[in-house]
This record gives C-alpha cells, sequence and structure tokens, in this order.
C-alpha cells in the first residue's frame, strides 16, 4: 500500500529546484488552486469506486543505532542513505534469482518488504511488500513478516549497527557525539543549536521542509516538554544544555527572547519530532462511504490507542513528565505564523489557525444520520473559497468543509519544475498539501493509474520495541474496524472531545491515571434494524427511518479510563476488546489462528489494565532503578546504552523475556 | 413456534449466543409488536386473512401469524433481508442446533432440517449456502475428551460406554443422511458438525457418504485442542473451526418466560395455550459474511418450539 508523508525510492532520486521559503510563499495560491483541480478530478473519477476488498498495511518505523561495545557508548546512525541503497541493490539481485543469505529460504511467492527513507537520517520505514487482506491467515503472516523486515535491514546494516523500535533516542541533541559520523550542529537549514543539518534526510526535500518551516514561522520551532521531577531534581529547574551564547544565526535570538522556559527540556529544530518513530496503519474501503465512515469512527479511538503505546519518556537526555511523542511532533512542525498563533493583529495572514499541521483531525465525514451536527468543531476555520469550489465541482458540504479545512495550509516545498503545466493526471498539488496535513487520521483518495481504492490512515500509534507488540496493535485495529462495520458501532462523540483526550493522553501514565471521553454507548438504536434490515453501509439509510437521535450530546458520553474503553463497563461501555472477541465468535475461524490472536488480544486488555507496563513507563522505571542515575531527571551515556541495548534484547525475544522488559509482558501482580 | 429474524445490534452483544439469541427474540416480538400495532390498516388486514386459528393456540395477534399448527412470532416470513452484493461475495454460513427437548427421530429431524434451512435461504433470498454445521444435543467436547466421567461405578466402564456412545453416533449418523440429502440438492455447499472428538469422528467418518470439512470446537478450549484431535482433524483435511455456542442454546423455562412476558399484557383467554407444554425443538443461527472484507452484514437467529396441550 502506497503511503503518503514518506517518499517512495524512486521519488528519492528524483531532484528538482525547490523555492525558499519567500518565494515559495507567492507561489503556495497557484498550488492550493491547482491542488483542487487535482481533487475534483479525482472525486469525479473514483467517488463511485465500489466494492474494494479489505487490503491494509502497517508502516513500521525504527532507528539506526550504532553500538559501541568497548566504550558502553550507542550513537544514532546516520547510514540512512547506504543502507537504503545496499538494500535497492539487492532487491535486484533477487529479482536475477540472488541475494543475501537470509533470504535464499523465503518462497519466491513471498513479495519483499519495502523499505523507505524518512526524515531522520537516523531512521528507516519498512511495509510488507504487498497488502495484507483480512484472510486471518493473513493476520498471522503480521508478526513473521516483520520479524523479516528487522532481519533484512540489519542484514544491510554494519555489523555493529542495529533497526530498534524505540519512538526516539533517548540522547538526541545532547552536547556529546549522539551520531555518527560527527557533525556539529548550527547549520543554515535547521538552525538548530543542538542538532547539525545532517540529522536530516539529505534528499533536498527534507532540508527545505525543515527551512520553509522555520522561515514561514519566523522564528525556530519550539519544543517545550515539562520535566520529569525527581527527588533530586532542582526546581526551577533550568536546561542545563541551551546556550544562550550563540550568534551564528538571527534564529539563536530565539532562546534570549523566551523560547527556553522554566522546567522544559528546550528543543529547536524539526528533527526532535520528525524524528520519531510511529506505527501507522492504513485501511483500503470498499467505497468513498465505508472510508469516511472508518475515518468518523476510528478518530474518536486515536487517543486511546496513543495513551495505550505510551514509549516516550525521555527527551534529549532527560526523563519528562510526558509519556507519549505527539505534541512534541506536533511542535516540531509547527509553521504557523505569530499572527496565526494569535500572539499579533492579522495583517498579512488569512486568520487564526488553533492547531499545527500536526494534529488531532479536527472534522468528521460520514455521511451519517448518526453524525449530530453538536459534534462538528464549531470553530474550524475554513476557506470558504476552497469550499465553494469543491461544491461547485459536486462534492458535498461535509467532505467539501474537510478539505477546505486542510487547504487552509500553505505548501512548504514547492519544486520550480511542477509550476509550469497543471497535469490533471497526477496529484502532486494535491498530495503537497494533503500530505502535510499531519492529522491523527487521514482520508485518502484513490491514487491515480492504479487500482487502489479509497483509504484511511490511523496515524496516532507509537511505535514498540517488539514486533510481536507491533503485530498485536496492528491486527487489533483491524479487528476493531471489522467490528464497528459489522455491528454498525457508534463512537461520535464531539470531535472537540477527541482534542481534549489527546492531550490527557500525554500525562504520565495516562494509560492508568486518567480517564477520556468517550460514547457510552456504541450500539444503534433499535429503531434501525426493527424492519430485519442488515447492518449494510453501502445501502443509504431510507429517509423514513427516524434518523435524528434526541437528547443532549453530553449525555451520550462520559470520562472513563482506558481499561473501561479497552475491557469495558459494567453498566456502561462494553469495551473495545469484547466488541473484537464476538466479532472473532460470530464468524468462521480456525483454531489455531484464534490462540495467535488470544495473545495479542491479551496483551492489549492487560496494557490496558495495568497489568501489563507500558513501554515508557518500563523506561522510565529501567531509567530510575540504574545505579547511574542520580534521581536528578538525567539520563547519561551510561544508561542510554544500557537501556537500548536493553531493547534490542528485548525486541530479539519478541515478547516471551521472563528477564528485562518482563513487565511488559508478563503479570507484575506475583511478584 | 418462534421466529426471530437477524438482530445483532444490542447489548449484551458480547454474551454467549444463548444470551443473545434470547435477547434476539425479545427484542424482535417487542419491536414487531409496537410495529405492526402502528402500522395501516391494510397490512393488518393482510396478516388477519392468513391467520387460520390453529387447535392449540387459537390467538390472532395482529403481528403474529398462523397457519395449520403454527404460529410464527413475528408472522412469517417477517422481512426479508436479501443480500445486497452477488451471492458470490458472502460466505454463508449457517448452525442447525439440534435441541435436547426435541424429537430426536430421525424423520423430525429431517423436517426441521429442512424447516430451518428453508427460512434462512427464504430470508436472505439465497439459493444456497455455504457451510451448514450441525450441533447435536448431548455432544460436548469435553465429555468426548474424558469418556469416562459420566460413567456410574456400578457399570463396566467400558461397555457402558461404547453402547451409549453407539447410539448416539447411530442417531446422528441417521441424521446426517438428511443433512446429506441437503447437499445433494445443492442447498448446501459443505457439511460440518460441532463439538466432535477424535474417537468420534473416527467411528462417524466411515459412516458417512458425505463428510464434513468442519468441526467446531468451543472457543473456551481452543487452545487446549488435544494433539490426536489436531492430528486426526488435520489428517483427514476437515478444519478446526472456533464457536462460543452453549449446547443448550435455547433451554424451555427461558421460551416460555420470553412468550409469557411478550403476551404479558394480553388477557388470560387469549393466551391460555401458553398453559400448555411447550418445547423447543431447534435453533438455528445464520451468519453471512463478505469474504474479502471479513464484514458480517447478516445475521440472525430462528427458532422453533412445539405446543401440547396438556
Amino acid at each position: 500500500m502506497q503511503t503518503d508523508g514518506t517518499l517512495a525510492l524512486n521519488d528519492y532520486r528524483a531532484l528538482g529546484t525547490p523555492l525558499a521559503w519567500p518565494e515559495a510563499k507567492t507561489k503556495a495560491a497557484q498550488v492550493r488552486t491547482w491542488g483542487i483541480e487535482q481533487l475534483l478530478m479525482i472525486w469525479s473519477r473514483a467517488r463511485s469506486k465500489e466494492r474494494d476488498a479489505l487490503l491494509w498495511g502497517d508502516e513500521v518505523e525504527y532507528l539506526v543505532v550504532a553500538l559501541d561495545d568497548e566504550h558502553q557508548k550507542v550513537r544514532l546512525s546516520l547510514r540512512q542513505a547506504d543502507i537504503l541503497l545496499a538494500l535497492a541493490e539487492d532487491e535486484e539481485l533477487q529479482a536475477n534469482g540472488g541475494c543475501v543469505p537470509d533470504l535464499q529460504n523465503i518462497s519466491r511467492e513471498y513479495k519483499l518488504p519495502i523499505f523507505h527513507p524518512e526524515f531522520g537520517r537516523f531512521m528507516l520505514e519498512s511495509t510488507p511488500g504487498k497488502p495484507w487482506g483480512i484472510g486471518f491467515k493473513d493476520l498471522l503472516k503480521v508478526e513473521p513478516d516483520m520479524r523479516l523486515r528487522r532481519v533484512i535491514a540489519k542484514d544491510h546494516m554494519n555489523a555493529n549497527e542495529y533497526p530498534i523500535t524505540l519512538t526516539t533516542f533517548p540522547r538526541l541533541g545532547t552536547k556529546d557525539d549522539f551520531i555518527c559520523p560527527y557533525y556539529p550542529p548550527s547549520g543554515d537549514k535547521l538552525r538548530s543549536q543542538f542538532v547539525p543539518d545532517e540529522i536530516a534526510n539529505p534528499h533536498i526535500r527534507f532540508p527545505t521542509l525543515a527551512a520553509n518551516i522555520r522561515s514561514r514561522r519566523g522564528r525556530k520551532v519550539e519544543i517545550n516538554v515539562p520535566i520529569f521531577k525527581d527527588k533530586n531534581t532542582a526546581i526551577p529547574w533550568k536546561d542545563p544544555t541551551v546556550d544562550y551564547d550563540l550568534h551564528n544565526w538571527p534564529e539563536d535570538d530565539d532562546v534570549r527572547n523566551g523560547a527556553a522556559k522554566d522546567n522544559f527540556v528546550y528543543m529547536d529544530a524539526m528533527a526532535f519530532g520528525m524524528g520519531s518513530c510511529c506505527l501507522q496503519i492504513t485501511f483500503q474501503a470498499k467505497n468513498i462511504r465505508e472510508g469516511r465512515t472508518l475515518y468518523d469512527q476510528l478518530s474518536p479511538l486515536g487517543p486511546i490507542l496513543l495513551a495505550l503505546t505510551a514509549a516516550t519518556p525521555i527527551y534529549k537526555g532527560f526523563l519528562v513528565d510526558t509519556d507519549v511523542r505527539w505534541n512534541q511532533i506536533s511542535r516540531a512542525v509547527d509553521d504557523r505564523t505569530a499572527e496565526e498563533l494569535g500572539e499579533k493583529p492579522l495583517i498579512e495572514d488569512r486568520w487564526r489557525i488553533p492547531k499545527s499541521r500536526y494534529a488531532s483531525n479536527s472534522t468528521y465525514i460520514a455521511q451519517d444520520p448518526r453524525l449530530r451536527k453538536e459534534y462538528l468543531d464549531p470553530e474550524l476555520v475554513i476557506d470558504e473559497d476552497v469550499k465553494q469550489k469543491l461544491m461547485d465541482g459536486g462534492m458535498d458540504d461535509l467532505l467539501a468543509t474537510h478539505f477546505a479545512h486542510l487547504f487552509i495550509r500553505d505548501p512548504i516545498v514547492i519544486f520550480e519544475e511542477d509550476l509550469k503545466t497543471l497535469d490533471l493526471t497526477k496529484t502532486d498539488h494535491f498530495e503537497n498539501l494533503q500530505s502535510t496535513n499531519w492529522q491523527h487520521m487521514r482520508f485518502k483518495p484513490p491514487p491515480p493509474n492504479n487500482d487502489i481504492g479509497w483509504r484511511v490512515e490511523f496515524r496516532s500509534m507509537e511505535i514498540q520495541i517488539t514486533d510481536f507488540e507491533n503485530a498485536a496493535f496492528s491486527v487489533f485495529i483491524v479487528l476493531i474496524t471489522r467490528a464497528i462495520l459489522s455491528y454498525d458501532l457508534n463512537f461520535y462523540i464531539p470531535v472537540t472531545r477527541t482534542t481534549e483526550n489527546m492531550e490527557t493522553a500525554h500525562n504520565r501514565d495516562a494509560v492508568l491515571q486518567d480517564k477520556f471521553y468517550f460514547r457510552k454507548d456504541p450500539f444503534p438504536k433499535m429503531e434501525r434494524k426493527m424492519d430485519g434490515v442488515s447492518p449494510d453501509t453501502s445501502s443509504p439509510i431510507p429517509a423514513s427511518r427516524p434518523s435524528t437521535p434526541s437528547g443532549p450530546i453530553e449525555d451520550e458520553y462520559e470520562l472513563m479510563t482506558i481499561d473501561e474503553i479497552v475491557n469495558g463497563k459494567s453498566g456502561g461501555f462494553p469495551g473495545l476488546i469484547p466488541l473484537v472477541e464476538n466479532y472473532l465468535n460470530s464468524v468462521n475461524i480456525d483454531i489455531e489462528t484464534r490462540c495467535e490472536l488470544a495473545r495479542y488480544l491479551e496483551l492489549i486488555r492487560k496494557r490496558a489494565s495495568g497489568e501489563f507496563w507500558t513501554a515508557a513507563r518500563w523506561m522510565r522505571h529501567f531509567v530510575r532503578t540504574h545505579s547511574a542515575y542520580n534521581l536528578d531527571s538525567v539520563v547519561p551515556e551510561q544508561i542510554c546504552y544500557d537501556l537500548v541495548k536493553a531493547a534490542e534484547k528485548i525486541t530479539s525475544e519478541q515478547g516471551k523475556c521472563f528477564g528485562v522488559g518482563r513487565e511488559m509482558f508478563k503479570s507484575t501482580k506475583a511478584r | 413456534m418462534a421466529t426471530g429474524p437477524s438482530l445483532i445490534g444490542h447489548r449484551p452483544l458480547f454474551e454467549k449466543s444463548n444470551i443473545e439469541l434470547t435477547n434476539s427474540l425479545r427484542t424482535t416480538f417487542a419491536s414487531a409488536k409496537s410495529i405492526i400495532q402502528t402500522r395501516s390498516k391494510h397490512q393488518v388486514d393482510g396478516l388477519s386473512s392468513l391467520s387460520a386459528p390453529a387447535n392449540t393456540t387459537g390467538t390472532t395477534h395482529p403481528w403474529t401469524s398462523t397457519s395449520a399448527s403454527t404460529l410464527s412470532i413475528p408472522s412469517s416470513p417477517f422481512t426479508a433481508s436479501p443480500l445486497t452484493e452477488e451471492r458470490s461475495s458472502y460466505d454463508i454460513t449457517v448452525k442447525l442446533f439440534f435441541l435436547p427437548s426435541a424429537h430426536a427421530d430421525a424423520q423430525s429431524r429431517t423436517a426441521h432440517a429442512q424447516e430451518a434451512l428453508r427460512l434462512v435461504l427464504d430470508i436472505l433470498e439465497a439459493p444456497r449456502i455455504d457451510l451448514l454445521i450441525v450441533s447435536f444435543p448431548g455432544i460436548s467436547f469435553d465429555a468426548d475428551d474424558d469418556p469416562d466421567s459420566e460413567t456410574p461405578e456400578s457399570m463396566p466402564p467400558l461397555k457402558r460406554t461404547l453402547t451409549a456412545e453407539d447410539r448416539l453416533v447411530d442417531s446422528v449418523t441417521q441424521t446426517w443422511h438428511s443433512i446429506e440429502e441437503l447437499h445433494s440438492k445443492g442447498l448446501v455447499s459443505a457439511l460440518g458438525v460441532a463439538e466432535f472428538g477424535s474417537e468420534r469422528l473416527e467411528r462417524f467418518l466411515p459412516l458417512t457418504k458425505i463428510r464434513p470439512s468442519v468441526d467446531q470446537i468451543n472457543v473456551r478450549d481452543c487452545c487446549v485442542v488435544p494433539k490426536t484431535l489436531i492430528l486426526y482433524a488435520k489428517d483427514q483435511g476437515i478444519q478446526l473451526l472456533t464457536h462460543n455456542d452453549c449446547t443448550d442454546i435455547l433451554p424451555r423455562g427461558t421460551v416460555r418466560e420470553i412468550l409469557e412476558d411478550v403476551f404479558r399484557d394480553d388477557d388470560a383467554a387469549a393466551t391460555a395455550w401458553l398453559q400448555n407444554d411447550i418445547t423447543p425443538q431447534w435453533v438455528v443461527k445464520y451468519t453471512a459474511v463478505v469474504r474479502d472484507r471479513g464484514v458480517i452484514e447478516n445475521k440472525g437467529y430462528f427458532a422453533m418450539a412445539e405446543v401440547h396441550s396438556i
């Protein structure tokens, strides 16, 4: 399944002349206009595309680390390009009948996984060679495939390099040589005082993206994460790594103007956010209607799965007081100007914008009588002209509103060559905006020139340390979508509550300590089924049916713990796991598959109940009980090395470990 | 006699299927009642004309229908709920439960199987189903796994077990032949049994003309299924599938409870038949899953009970 937001290897070689910001800005309107024309072309071509199978794909992102066992030190490896090149060469080799030893025993029908570059030059992304189906046996192939991807990746690295799936590198941006090869910080593109330009993928698109975000914003991006206040942490705590006396770039003034805050870890570059690893799942829907339904119904699950997969308690060598990566990425690509942020009166810019380009989503798009207008965001910012154009082109109000919301942004990276003629057989200008709106759900129109259908991407989950966990969460989400469609489940809550939930998910141990807004009763109202009508999502709901739910919306949802949402609440929400179990009980599924799936569901059930720890909790515990830790929030090199080593070991044990990390997979109650 | 068309969307969804069935019946009855009572006169008349009073029941509720000695609740066919895509997109699985309280003779079972399948084919407007799984009373995988457990000490264990098992397999085989006929007629593509252990399969298979291609085992035990069964099934090309149904999915008392509840507001004379003996005979569950999307599009139950004068 093609993934947006990342580049395919072919693009990687295609070069153009990117416009620097002041010039790009003058072309923004043209790109938007052409993007909308391309969107209307896609819309008219694909709106009636029907009966596509469920195909789905996962994306796993890795950090590439280089271990120096002699000096007990771990660094990020910047050899992404070399590794990808080696992988690409091997792919050709395999096509010609030979390849690395590990691949020689794999059957010929197996399609090799695909590796992609990512923003961070220390990152890799992998996807399956072909999309998964819903055959339950397919679900069991996911985990071995993920393992194999890791083996293949490792085979193309140096002996001391490893692909690890931690969301962030614990000591990215420290004062020491945390990267190899080493480059000093403070380059022209990022202008960061902590990381060099070489931290970003050298493909011109990436440095341009970073530079233009900074330039549009008028200063560096600003990421402040609250410090975890431990016993010996001095309060007020001032980030000791911040240099207030740099004078290389105008942006060096940022810290002198208060960008770094007391009691917060301060970071100043896109790499701190976009260098995070996530687990993303994309589904192909049967048709546009089903795609829109899935987009809406999965949206409230975003923050829940974010809290449940929490794995990010360390930044720049410090324990922080949050557990997940989300807001850091959000701030790392926040290109809003002071006017758009509401810090200055609106003069140049068109509107105040409440969220970063990377944020929880703000729209619902399903043509569904259960979608009450009270669920929509009353403050939603849209480009009325764009909306009008789309509606003139035949698009309905809801979907036009969605895209008119995405199109309030400027395109960031514009290649001069692309502005010569508008090619309506392509989608490049549309994708320019679409794929730089990083919301937690993404609604993806069919790409041109192939048979791919309407797709929905679920983007909030944090990457997990083992492929067992990554497969478990992937399969869980797939099964939830099947339960949603089979039972006509309704998870609607006001979309602004989902935004609040997203914030809540950041709290330390939110998975156990916090409550989230969630709908109490997900089941269809009885009237809908009275005529014995099936829960088919393709046939429009007859207008004669009472479709307007009544009663105050506040009565429809309440605050629940993650445990209640996942495992059910007596007399209340039935629980995501019981819903999935019921689905599995209603379909023909063989014993072996069911047992394997039971392992996955157990992991999720127990992560939610607290019986198993999240990675965030385990890492925090690992640091705090390490002999080199001084209870002062500092994560020194030695701990970082041991932590990465431990993660590598846990990965190799695939969730069956009894040693380090067992709290994530075994009950801790007996101990 | 009670029929309950598809209703899957109400709680508790995730109970065992007996609860799901019971609730499904209750809700169907309740909604049928309210729909018909508020619907146009024309439809009420249409239904009334069907209801020649049956000798045992003598009821003329507009939302039920009666023909011969059969009372259908709601009136049958309630509403067809046809498949929305081509037949070939679906996997239709039907599970027929012969209940412990039912007639066990081959003739009755043949009639029951035909009637159950007809109702399913009618409501789905489908020419055939993909898989028919038959659940026989008194067969549960646990007992089979441990054949001595129910043997009284006074009896020579081996002899007693064999005799009972012989009778059981004999009865199952007789019924199976009428199930095989449904297959021969092209109404069913594949057959299955539920809760058979390897020993029972071994006895049963040679007696069949059309072998079961599926053996359904309760999900509760799915991770402790004995190796012998797994190997035997694999060897015989029988797929072991999971389920979460009770063997006695609709006990006598439950049916009475539901009916009494439904007719609670009626006058005593009209519901005098409720005093009679009510014996559930069979339940059939159907599920239509869109194959390449894994979506359950249609699921429901029918159940049949006999009413006898005491």
